[in-house]
């Protein structure tokens, strides 16, 4: 008879600890800067001893491309290539995030251009490889692509089209199969 | 004629009705229609269906069957969905063998006005509308389908009662 609460309350207990672990985790809103919404660290973490130089100059030391090319990221696996000639380094300076932006050539039919990929951010004596998550593409580029001031519909209609469609499909079969449910009726 | 009384009209509910009607079917096409705040198809054609939802509760199913009947309702259902995939289908013939499905830049209406602007008048004018279209269009549908069916039963239990 008393097992039931018992059982409750702990297991109110077990999902309150996991909330509070799994909330813990979880970056402020709106915070620009927290990794979900800027970049994703990579884990390469390497010595920044005379690399600095090399990348000022423009070119990606080949101790951070076999680095890079050793988690996957390579050509086969639909990354882009990182041989010479096919990016471009930038200097970036800002609060919190100094270091080197690698853009990348994009061979698109409509949009060519070159488009932000890895960030190399200076913390000390390493340097860490980050990647740009897709929403920075998407807050920066959506209005000068679309010339759509709402960044939801031209995601939801542009850049999502194909699921918009199925969505549009969905709701169309719905509708139709109410009609072969619920309509009793001959006329109509 | 039990019917009729318990339908009666109402001239508070049907002025109220026929004053807010033409301004809720605009609202539902602002949303639709405009990129510039927050919306999109899919809440534009939940809002003008509402609009329809409050004539059939003011004036009674009979008369909104007879303005909004199921031929147009089927013609909207499918003409809505035809206009997402056909300008899909237009881009993959424009873009001659590049099959650049649902890519709205390849429609050769870029060439004068740019890549930009083409997909925002896509986006904003083609392809919400068709959204709104066949999501209004639905909603509609599956109001009358269940209202019909509540109608016919009571009828039903009120004819076992008397």
């Amino acid at each position: 008879m008393k097992l039931l609460p018992i059982v409750a309350l702990i297991s109110v207990i077990l999902l309150g600890s996991l909330f509070v672990y799994v909330v813990e985790d979880v970056p402020a809103f709106g915070d620009p800067y927290s990794p979900p919404n800027r970049y994703i660290n990579l884990s390469i973490g390497i010595d920044a001893e005379g690399l600095e130089s090399s990348l000022d100059a423009g070119v990606l030391p080949a101790e951070l491309r076999t680095k890079i090319e050793e988690i996957g990221y390579t050509k086969e696996n639909a990354f882009p290539s990182l041989e010479e000639g096919k990016y471009e380094i930038e200097r970036k300076e800002g609060e919190g995030e100094e270091g080197w932006d690698v853009l990348i050539m994009k061979e698109e039919l409509y949009y060519p251009g070159l488009e932000k990929f890895y960030f190399i951010k200076e913390d000390g004596e390493k340097l860490w490889v980050y990647r740009y998550s897709i929403p920075v593409r998407w807050q920066e580029k959506c209005e000068e692509e679309m010339t759509t001031p709402n960044m939801v519909t031209a995601g939801l209609a542009d850049y999502r089209g194909y699921d918009t469609l199925g969505e549009t499909a969905v709701i169309y079969t719905a509708a139709v199969s109410v009609i072969l449910l619920l309509r009793r009726r001959g006329k109509l | 004629m039990s019917a009729e009384k318990k339908y009666g009209r109402d001239v508070v509910i049907e002025t109220i009705a026929r004053l807010m009607i033409p301004f809720i079917q605009l609202y539902g096409l602002y949303v639709m229609m405009g990129t510039e705040g927050a919306g999109g198809g899919f809440q534009g054609g939940t809002v003008i269906a509402a609009s329809f939802v409050l004539y059939v509760t003011a004036f009674g199913i009979t008369r909104g069957r007879k303005n909004f009947p199921e031929s147009w309702n089927v013609a909207f259902k499918c003409l809505g969905l035809y206009l997402y995939a056909g300008i899909g289908l237009l881009c993959i013939i424009f873009s001659l063998g590049v099959a650049e499905y649902l890519n709205y830049a390849a429609v050769p209406l870029s060439n004068i006005i740019g890549h930009a602007d083409t997909r925002a008048l896509m986006i904003a004018d083609v392809v919400e509308i068709g959204i709104g279209m066949t999501v209004m269009a639905a909603f509609v549908s599956l109001f009358f389908d269940l209202a019909w069916k509540e109608e016919s039963v009571e009828e039903e239990e009120g004819g076992a009662e008397e």
